[in-house]
């Protein structure tokens, strides 16, 4: 017999997607505020990485206390995971340090990143669809 | 962090720019304005507005908790608005020697409005292209969260 928590049939993609585009949602977020903030005197932009963001996501997460294992587990996501300004860099006269170029550019990027995870997402749902139709 | 919550970032980014183009069209609606307001008794030619910018929620409670390492990471921040409208007080006005003007001081001359046409065609210019930046953000923004509805479709 096999139990619910044991039927693994996402094996871990979905999630790692998820994770792809929690990073990017946040990186969105991240670009949206440099760029509203390009004429704040002394704000300095603020960068979201790939590594840290993970490695930080995987800490950071509080799992619930349960006496049963037929609790189901909720996880809480810290939400500034990942985020790191940097300090010592003026671009303008004022102390600004956004670069426009640079933002437009990941803005772009950031896009086509999360369309390809949406793309692969769907992708993966559409498999399991196949598999579970038995190929019909 | 909601999901509208860089659309919301961009908007107060939109909105503190168009404040700014406002501030501007009032400079230069006032360009030959001799008299802005009373002070004892004697009429006082207008005076160039600036709009101060900061970062929404950049208080002293989050930069404490940074520099203490209480909250290690930074937060992405909630966007920016308009901290103060400020009267430029340190250009001098423009004297111009017209007698006749009923402003006109003791020696014929007229105090101007310290506003300069040039430098507020260039605040134009710089906020206008802000404003089209976060309207691409915004854009960008949008078709990432309809993207996003399409997932398992």
């Amino acid at each position: 017999m096999i139990e619910v928590n044991e039927l693994d049939i996402f094996g871990g993609t979905i999630s790692n997607l998820e994770r792809g585009l929690n990073f990017s949602a946040t990186k969105q977020k991240a670009i949206a505020q440099n760029i509203a903030n390009i004429d704040t005197p002394n704000y300095k932009s603020k960068t979201v990485s790939f590594d840290t963001y993970l490695s930080d996501a995987k800490k950071s997460s509080i799992s619930s206390y349960r006496t049963t294992e037929k609790h189901i587990n909720f996880e809480m996501k810290n939400g500034n995971v990942g985020i790191s300004s940097r300090n010592n860099l003026s671009y303008r006269n004022n102390g600004n340090g956004v670069d426009m170029d640079k933002e437009q550019a990941d803005l772009a990027t950031n896009q086509i990143y999360y369309n390809a995870l949406v793309d692969r997402v769907s992708g993966k749902l559409n498999t399991l669809q196949t598999v579970i139709r038995g190929g019909s | 962090m909601s999901i509208f919550h860089g659309m919301n970032t961009t908007a107060s980014a939109l909105t503190a720019q168009r404040l700014r183009m406002d501030v501007i069209s009032s400079n230069m609606a006032n360009v030959d304005t001799t008299r802005a307001k009373m002070v004892d008794g004697e009429w006082q030619a207008y005076k160039r507005k600036t709009v101060t910018l900061q970062p929404q929620g950049a208080n002293f409670s989050s930069f404490l908790n940074v520099a203490l390492g209480t909250s290690s990471k930074d937060s992405v921040g909630n966007g920016v608005k308009v901290s103060s409208i400020n009267e430029d007080t340190e250009t001098p006005y423009k004297l111009v020697y017209d007698p006749t003007h009923i402003d006109a001081n003791d020696e014929g001359y007229v105090e101007m409005p310290n506003v300069d046409p040039l430098r507020e065609m260039v605040d134009l210019i710089s906020a206008t292209r802000s404003y089209e930046a976060n309207v691409t953000v915004f854009n960008a923004n949008k078709s990432m969260l309809s993207k996003a509805l399409e997932i398992g479709k």
